[in-house]
């Protein structure tokens, strides 16, 4: 099959896909043409390749270590997992490039390396925890695009860095109210939507662009477009992007391959933080989440809950613009 | 009035059990049923784990549970009159192995006959104080390709091999322990502000 074929049918699910989230009532123009840049500048760098390279992937770990042949700057952690197994494919959340780096698992490889794939019972959970709150705060902010209708005129702030400890993953937004109050039931439905998220087992995809490309994504949101500069000058003037279904969001990564990986989930509170212009407010969004396949009692879980009501302590994003930047980067 | 109070003469199974029994496919009809399930309980009772199709797993459990519940002595003289129950490890557990009926229904359901001395020996002190099943399931992956049947592991508790499922309670490092903990963390330090103030 020639890559034209392929890149069209890549194209044609991705716009069946989109098709699918036209139907909701919410969805805007602004979101089909962020996607369609999105795309588009993910076909721009495919088609940029060129001549394909090999390269030599050493995988280490179970069932036993091999080394693979794969293509540079194509082939991603997830396509050698397909050499390995189903299984591997389903399980492994994060991959690990040289024994040090942690690589999303849909990221293309970029020279030769060992490559470990890690799940959440691995020994050494850390990286794999992180890249799992990080992917909570990211999903909400799905899931809160998703919820709230176009007359609650959201706007996604940011997300501070995963802190686990923290006991809440976080996503600060700003509404045009400043007297929301949350009912339990308004809560449960956007937690809801975030299992709702989960279930439709959604590809998590990262995109490295230039600035100018994210600013022109980012044009019609405010707050992105405000922290785009700081970003891109503390990474050589690139922006590193991730995808899940039809939402865009900045943020350095790595996540979890899919949205799968998210077992149970509770968004348990929002917090107003500071007034924002005239009619507008500061929301911190809380909530707290177990990866699939995590069991808890009650509660135990309920403890959790409770503990993921209060303020997450991170910093907030009224206040001065660097140091959040510093803050999200982590 | 006086009549005796049947959930208590008979042994209660700790597992769900089908309200009807499986056919199990085979040419003899009932009786090759039984000889099959005779020979699944021997098996499990001397391999302690076996890996074999679930609908035959599932069958021969119910059988191995009771079994089981026999041979703790146990008020012998008052059950001499009704019918024996068919679960082995149950019986076993009750009524010891002292009681001629639990005797029998040990002998018919172990073919080997050295494992009758396991039953009484071995597994009824381990199970003596259990308040779950004796037995455990779990789902296994079919071959692929290979026949479509589902398959399982039923193994009986507290057997010497390594557990079958992840443990997830002694990593302190896995998501939900440093949740845990750190809640914990967090309660002390409140309690302890209490205190001082």
């Amino acid at each position: 099959m020639s890559r034209a074929t392929k890149l069209h049918k890549a194209s044609w699910c991705a716009l069946s896909q989109l098709q699918q989230y036209r139907t909701k009532s919410n969805f805007s123009t602004s979101i089909a043409s962020r996607n369609e840049l999105f795309a588009q500048e993910q076909r721009r760098q495919r088609d940029a390749v060129g001549r394909i390279d090999k390269i030599e992937v050493r995988y280490l770990g179970l069932p036993e270590d091999v080394t693979l042949v794969m293509n540079n700057h194509i082939s991603t952690p997830f396509n050698c997992a397909q050499h390995l197994s189903e299984g591997h494919c389903r399980r492994t959340a994060l991959a690990l490039i040289d024994g040090s780096v942690p690589w999303d698992m849909h990221r293309p490889l970029q020279e030769s390396c060992t490559l470990q794939l890690l799940n959440f019972n691995v020994s050494e959970p850390h990286v794999v925890n992180k890249a799992f709150w990080r992917t909570c705060s990211f999903m909400l902010g799905a899931a809160l695009t998703r919820a709230f209708k176009t007359e609650a005129n959201l706007q996604l702030h940011s997300f501070p860095g995963p802190n686990i400890k923290s006991g809440s993953f976080i996503h600060d937004i700003v509404l045009e109210t400043q007297n929301w109050q949350p009912s339990k039931s308004e809560m449960r439905a956007i937690s809801a939507e975030m299992i709702r998220l989960a279930a439709q087992d959604l590809r998590i995809e990262r995109l490295d662009v230039q600035q100018e490309i994210a600013q022109e994504i980012f044009k019609d949101s405010k707050y992105k477009s405000e922290q785009l500069p700081s970003i891109a000058q503390q990474n050589n003037g690139r922006v590193s992007l991730y995808r899940l279904g039809d939402h865009i969001d900045i943020s350095r990564g790595p996540m979890v391959a899919s949205t799968h990986f998210l077992g149970k989930c509770t968004v348990s509170a929002a917090h107003k933080l500071a007034e924002e212009g005239s009619a507008g407010a500061f929301y911190r969004i809380q909530g707290v989440a177990l990866p699939c396949g995590f069991k808890l009692s009650h509660v135990a879980y309920g403890l959790l809950e409770e503990r993921s009501q209060k303020l997450n302590p991170a910093r907030l994003p009224h206040e001065p613009f660097e140091e959040q930047q510093q803050l999200q980067l982590s | 009035m006086n009549q005796a109070d049947v959930t208590k003469l008979i042994s209660q199974l700790r597992i769900a059990v089908r309200p009807s029994q499986r056919n199990l496919k085979n040419s003899d009809g009932p009786e090759g049923r039984l000889l099959k399930l005779r020979k699944t309980v021997t098996a499990l009772m001397k391999h302690e784990r076996i890996e074999l199709y679930y609908n035959r797993a599932d069958e021969a459990r119910g059988y191995a549970e009771l079994v089981r519940i026999i041979s703790n002595g146990y008020n012998i003289s008052s059950l001499h009159s009704i019918p024996i129950p068919k679960q082995l490890i149950s019986n076993a557990i009750r009524h010891g192995d002292r009681h001629k009926a639990t005797m029998e229904l040990a002998d018919y359901w172990l073919l080997e006959k050295q494992l009758v001395h396991k039953l009484f020996k071995v597994l009824v002190p381990r199970y003596e104080n259990y308040n779950v099943s004796y037995t455990r399931m779990y789902r296994a992956p079919r071959d692929y390709p290979g026949m479509y049947y589902r398959q399982s592991v039923l193994e009986l508790r507290g057997n010497p091999y390594p557990s079958l499922v992840m443990d997830q309670s002694h990593n302190r490092n896995l998501l939900h322990n440093v949740l845990l903990d750190e809640a914990r963390k967090e309660f002390r330090r409140k309690k302890l502000a209490d205190l001082v103030n």
